[in-house]
């Protein structure tokens, strides 16, 4: 008690220098609290661009397909896997594939043609609400198609141009069809960026010949809180004669990504904090120094060594104390503010930038967690402790009549 | 002089606490080039990466191409702006090619593509990453007319072999569907799954007559440079040689590849960021060190004073101090620095463990060795700027010790 009380009286003696080193040290928490959130909104903002726009939690397909994409590897009875899931609590929406040449004026591009259920889609991903010119696809309007906004840009096309896309049918024939471009999508994922042509899934069937079976089932989690590999052992379980796969195994590159980041966030913190070591250090060994005679007042006064040291320890422990709250005072407003106001870098990122072939928001929100707050304070504690050390030590051990004619 | 010697007298006092200090300046040099050295490293690599492949780090196109880069727009004389581009120092390299959509089709299979239809006298692996990673056979030589090179996953999709046929359909210059054939002649993977299941090489003289182009005609020339930094200013002396040209434009790999040149731009922008506020930290290290010696010394600059020391050369003494601290900084940071500079230049760091080796951003595939690189004027941007970190650090400080009266200075003691 006695000394806690005595590290509390010392934190005001030196002042200046101690709001100097509580200040830095509040400055780079505070920081990183900010560096942090804003990583987790990055990484939020790519999985909800790659899981949310296009992937899917999980992809169901039928044997081979995902090897061999094939317009006649289907899986079967549909409407009967469907209500399958949905009984196992999944939410699923059905998609048919085929490739074919899409042509408008003089210009022409291999194209993926989608056909989409267009009742169920919007239940799994938000494909539909990001929409960059046009609308969303409609029952409506069964010529009317949605393009990938790079294979727009190739093509020259824009809202209400028509297009018209050969492809071979599954019956052999040559599927030969005018469409008009309802709308073009913002930027999702590279693949769907250059080659995506959506279209309702009965014009698909009907064009491309394929009155049965779809070529993928796209799944999402009712609970998102059900661990992803369980969910996948789970549905693998429900349907053994096909392909289960989560977004992780769909996309390995982007999953390593998103663990890798949190490497990295430790090893900014890591280097960000080796700066604020040296300077608790710096601090910390300056007012020892000048206290030395002062110690060895109290030592000879019976002060034992462990005191002295725990005294200093706790002198310290209470500035970063100090200097972790102004720094929740300052981090946390500030990455709550840019929660709601996105920083905007559309100036910098194209609109078409991609990484691990996911598109990029040029909007960065940051999203804070329980991570991006507790990690940088607790690393503060921890680069203080580690930096305070010697110079604790050192005051422990002084010889008490050295230290009172030390000068 | 007579300041500067008693600047580092007083530095030498109190030996520990200035070598921290300096030590502190020293790391903040280590984490700049650290920083930068990655980056300047990775941005070459990427650069260099994106343009072999295709569009090099110059483009000479139709000024439409960029926009809708369709078959009917193209260079008539491309061969000519090849030869003048070659004249111009700096540039290692110039190929005529014709770039397109097209769709592919191998048996009862057909997939959608981007075709490179190149000349095989003129390309090196050193400018065609194709070229570079192929896993079996070889490009087409010039008498082989129908020779094709095709992407491992296009391979894969379109169960091709070496010697198989695959048949292209693209649309010509009236805007009429042409097909050619063709024969695998080599396969290559790069690593990225989105280019090897869609880009395959053609050869120049066919796709030429497939699409009616003239003799010279081609859709781009894409240059190469030692050196991407020197992008402009070859652009500028390439556009004064085809000022008189007609439909002809110059593009830098900053407005061909600008999704590349964005990503760049955002990371380079955060590494600044983050250097500055490290920075800060360090320099309010620095400025309680200084702020600490001037408090201790009150006394002592009384009687300076009362010796006829002026205010401003108080001031002074004190920012000389801090300049001396910058200089002893920068010295052990350049001595800290170097080990761990030669080491990461030479043998790098390697993530392709954790990353993988197909990781690509904006597009291009980034390499899983980190490894360093510095630019001469990222080195003096490094220097100069911890320099006037800690000289701006000192500027409080000495403001302090300066202003203070003799008479209550030498009270304080």
């Amino acid at each position: 008690m006695q000394i806690l009380f005595f590290a509390l009286r010392n934190f005001n003696r030196a002042r200046t220098r101690t709001w100097i080193t509580v200040g830095a040290m509040a400055f780079a928490c505070a920081i990183m609290i900010f560096y942090a959130s804003l990583l987790e909104g990055w990484l939020a903002g790519m999985e909800k661009n790659a899981v949310g726009m296009d992937l899917g939690e999980f992809q169901i397909h039928a044997r081979g397909f995902r090897a061999d994409p094939d317009l006649y590897k289907r899986i079967g009875g549909e409407e009967n896997v469907l209500a399958q899931l949905g009984r196992q609590g999944f939410v699923a929406a059905p998609r048919l594939y085929a490739s074919g040449l899409a042509a408008a004026g003089n210009a022409s591009s291999g194209i993926e043609l989608r056909g989409v259920d267009l009742a169920r889609e919007p239940l799994v991903t938000a494909l539909n609400a990001h929409v960059w010119r046009g609308q969303w696809l409609a029952q409506e309007d069964q010529a009317g198609v949605v393009v990938g906004r790079k294979l727009a840009r190739i093509l020259g096309l824009g809202v209400g141009d028509e297009v018209v896309v050969v492809a071979q049918a599954a019956d052999g024939s040559t599927a030969n069809e005018l469409f008009r471009v309802r709308g073009i999508l913002k930027s999702v994922a590279e693949g769907v960026d250059r080659s995506g042509f959506l279209m309702p899934s009965a014009t698909f069937r009907r064009m491309m010949i394929v009155p049965h079976g779809v070529h993928q089932i796209v799944v999402k989690r009712q609970i998102p809180a059900e661990d992803l590999n369980r969910a996948t052992t789970r549905l693998a379980r429900l349907l053994p004669n096909h392909e289960v796969r989560n977004w992780r195994q769909l996309q390995p590159v982007l999953a390593r990504l998103f663990e890798m980041s949190d490497i990295s966030l430790v090893i900014m913190l890591l280097i960000t904090y080796a700066a604020v070591g040296i300077l608790t250090l710096n601090a910390l060994l300056m007012s020892v120094f000048e206290r030395i005679p002062e110690f060895g007042v109290m030592k000879a006064l019976g002060f034992s060594p462990w005191g002295l040291f725990a005294m200093i320890v706790a002198e310290s422990m209470f500035q970063v104390t100090v200097a972790a709250f102004l720094a929740l005072a300052v981090g946390l407003p500030l990455s709550l503010y840019f929660s709601s106001h996105p920083i905007d870098f559309s100036g910098f990122v194209q609109s078409s930038s991609t990484i691990a072939g996911v598109a990029l928001d040029a909007k960065w929100y940051c999203v804070v967690t329980m991570n991006s707050v507790v990690l940088p304070i607790l690393f503060l504690y921890l680069v203080a402790g580690l930096a305070i050390l010697y110079p604790a030590l050192k005051a422990a051990m002084l010889k008490p009549l050295a230290a009172i004619h030390h000068r | 002089m007579q300041l500067a010697t008693m600047a580092w007298r007083t530095l030498m006092r109190n030996k520990r606490r200035s070598v921290i200090t300096a030590f502190s300046v020293a790391f903040g040099v280590l984490l700049s080039v650290t920083f930068t050295a990655s980056g300047d490293y990775a941005y070459t690599n990427m650069i260099n990466t994106s343009a072999v492949m295709g569009l090099g780090h110059l483009s000479v196109e139709h000024p439409d191409y960029q926009d809708t880069p369709t078959l009917d727009k193209r260079l008539l004389e491309a061969e000519a702006v090849r030869q003048r581009a070659l004249q111009i120092p700096g540039v290692t390299a110039a190929q005529v090619r014709i770039m397109g959509q097209a769709m592919f089709a191998g048996g009862a299979k057909s997939v959608g593509g981007v075709f490179i239809a190149i000349d095989p006298a003129q390309e090196t692996p050193a400018h065609n990453i194709f070229l570079r990673t192929l896993i079996a056979g070889q490009c087409f030589s010039l008498g082989e007319e129908h020779g094709v090179v095709v992407g491992a996953r296009m391979a894969e999709k379109l169960n091709l072999r070496l010697g198989k046929k695959l048949v292209f359909t693209m649309t010509d210059t009236n805007g009429e569907l042409v097909s050619e054939l063709g024969r695998v002649s080599g396969i290559f993977k790069t690593g990225d799954d989105s280019v090897d299941g869609g880009v395959v090489l053609l050869p120049l003289a066919l796709v030429r007559r497939g699409l009616g182009y003239e003799p010279t005609a081609a859709s781009l020339v894409a240059i190469f440079l030692n050196d991407h930094r020197q992008a402009e200013s070859v652009k500028g002396t390439l556009a004064r040689f085809l000022a008189r040209s007609k439909e002809i434009t110059v593009l830098t790999w900053q407005e061909s590849q600008a999704d590349l040149a964005g990503l760049i731009g955002v990371d380079r922008l955060f590494s600044y960021l983050l250097q500055f506020l490290v920075g800060l930290v360090i320099a309010a290290g620095i400025m309680n060190t200084l702020l600490m010696s001037v408090m201790e010394r009150q006394r002592e600059f009384g009687i300076m004073m009362a010796l006829g020391m002026m205010p401003g050369q108080v001031v002074r003494l004190v920012l000389l101090e801090s300049c001396w601290l910058g200089i002893l900084g920068l010295i052990l940071g350049v001595v800290i620095t170097t080990p761990w500079f030669l080491y990461m230049a030479t043998v790098g760091l390697d993530f392709s463990a954790q990353i993988g080796e197909d990781y690509s951003a904006g597009g291009v595939l980034v390499d899983p060795v980190m490894k360093f690189r510095l630019y001469r004027e990222s080195a003096l941007c490094i220097a100069g700027a911890v320099f006037s970190l800690t000289l701006v650090a000192g500027i409080f400080p000495a403001f302090k010790a300066g202003r203070t009266t003799p008479v209550e200075n030498l009270k304080q003691g």
